[in-house]
């Protein structure tokens, strides 16, 4: 076959094009596990943090000590579209399309801590994925994070930083007075600029030059609240 | 050194480091080395994993040389980069969860960085695979040297610690020392890389042609 001619050429692309899809879904295959393995030890780091656990992990946590204080203080539930617990079902066994959400209850002994749900939802480039945690009266929020997105760093990644979800710990979703769901809504700039003082628990300080993904943040929190509030409501009742 | 490399394969590394440094005086790879130098670590990595991708690509280019069609050579050259980049992303994934989480999208975005295509097309197209890892290895220790030298200063001068200890002393900021902000932020690196080219550049005495 001669170098030039086209059969050559297509030989060759096809040859290179083989080569590299097989080594890179052999290396990926055999990584697997321990990849997975990070994904879920990730997970429950951050579903610790968003509750605020009393002692707080420390930094440099070894996985086997983090996952040992996982099983002691977090009890995991799944609730269904009418806010009822969903006996013997566990996260893991939701599929995709379930009309049931996981979440997971921060428990000291007897008495519960925190509530925490999984939210995601689209920024500007990517979907942010993290968790949402409120304090037993279901109206105030304990923590939140963001544990993977693909925003800009130095602009809209700044939504996983400490400055901006501290941000968070201590405002209000439900309007006691107006009896009135308000999930916490991004503000445009500060709060202390922009809203009045007797709502201004309903609102966090923006990222300036990151106003879609704060947009994102408004409606994924709304969204997700939103969907939990059956739940949420019931407990706030009692 | 010179047991092992000849004078003219000390040179090729040499020449990546200082005489043609990627950064320094072909201005290339700016986009990482500015994003990835807020903290030394997620540098070390990104070099880390630059050096592996450059080494690599050139080798497998170069001993493609005889055989790449040249109507496709430059897809070829970036099939192979990604692969690369691909599997560096892999390995970090699976031993570096937390630098690959910081590191994001700049992991990928190796296959966009101009060293790594530019080395292939310019060097190993033409070299046997020996000199082309010295030649990958020669500008990927280049593209380091200035990505750890900003590192260094953004990380010490922007939040002062360094690999994440602390280095500036508490008494300081008891006197009122206040971390430089600016160095957290791009235009930080923009000044230093800036400053390193400045000096680079007077030391080895390159003129750029009008």
């Amino acid at each position: 076959m001669q170098k030039g001619s086209n059969a050559y050429t297509f030989l060759f692309a096809l040859i290179v094009c083989v080569v590299c899809s097989f080594s890179i879904s052999f290396v990926s295959e055999g990584l697997k596990s321990k990849k997975e393995l990070n994904v879920s030890l990730d997970i429950k780091k951050n579903i610790l943090k968003a509750v605020v656990l009393r002692e707080a992990p420390e930094a440099g946590i070894e996985s086997e000590a983090l996952l040992s204080l996982y099983k002691e203080k977090i009890e995991e539930w799944v609730v269904d579209a009418e806010g009822n617990i969903v006996e013997g079902k566990k996260p893991d066994d939701l599929k995709e399309g379930d009309d049931a959400y996981p979440l997971y209850v921060y428990k000291e002994g007897q008495e519960t801590v925190a509530y925490c749900f999984p939210i995601s939802g689209k920024g500007l480039w990517s979907t942010l994925y993290g968790y949402f945690a409120l304090e037993p009266d279901a109206m105030t929020v304990r923590g939140v994070t963001f544990y993977k997105h693909g925003e800009t760093p130095g602009l809209g990644a700044e939504i996983e930083k400490d400055w901006f979800l501290d941000n968070y710990k201590g405002k209000k979703i439900w309007d006691k007075r107006e009896k009135l769901l308000k999930p916490v809504a991004v503000v445009k700039g500060k709060v202390a600029d922009f809203i009045s003082k007797d709502q201004a628990d309903f609102y966090v300080d923006g990222i300036s030059g990151a106003t879609i993904t704060s947009k994102g943040v408004t409606a994924l929190v709304a969204n997700w609240v939103n969907i939990y509030e059956p739940f949420l409501g019931k407990i706030r009742k009692n | 050194m010179g047991q092992i490399l000849s004078k003219k394969d000390q040179k090729i590394v040499k020449d990546g480091v200082w005489e043609s440094n990627p950064v320094t005086l072909q201005v290339l790879g700016i986009c990482s080395a500015l994003a990835v130098t807020v903290q030394l670590k997620t540098a070390l990595v990104m070099c880390g994993a630059l050096t592996f991708v450059l080494c690599f690509s050139n080798v497998i280019i170069s001993l493609l040389r005889n055989l790449i069609p040249s109507k496709i050579r430059i897809i070829i050259q970036l099939a192979v980069i990604s692969s690369l980049v691909i599997l560096a992303d892999q390995f970090l994934k699976a031993y570096m969860y937390d630098v690959s989480k910081q590191l994001s999208v700049f992991v990928g975005l190796i296959i966009t960085n101009c060293i790594v295509m530019g080395r292939a097309e310019a060097f190993a197209m033409q070299n046997p695979p020996g000199k082309s890892f010295l030649d990958g290895l020669g500008n990927g220790l280049g593209y380091s040297l200035v990505l750890i030298l900003v590192g260094t200063a953004r990380e010490i001068l922007g939040s002062g610690t360094l690999l994440g200890f602390p280095v500036v002393p508490q008494i300081m900021y008891d006197w009122g020392y206040v971390n430089c902000g600016l160095m957290v932020l791009a235009p930080g690196a923009f000044f230093l890389l800036g400053i390193i080219i400045w000096i680079q550049r007077a030391i080895s005495g390159y003129v750029e042609k009008n």
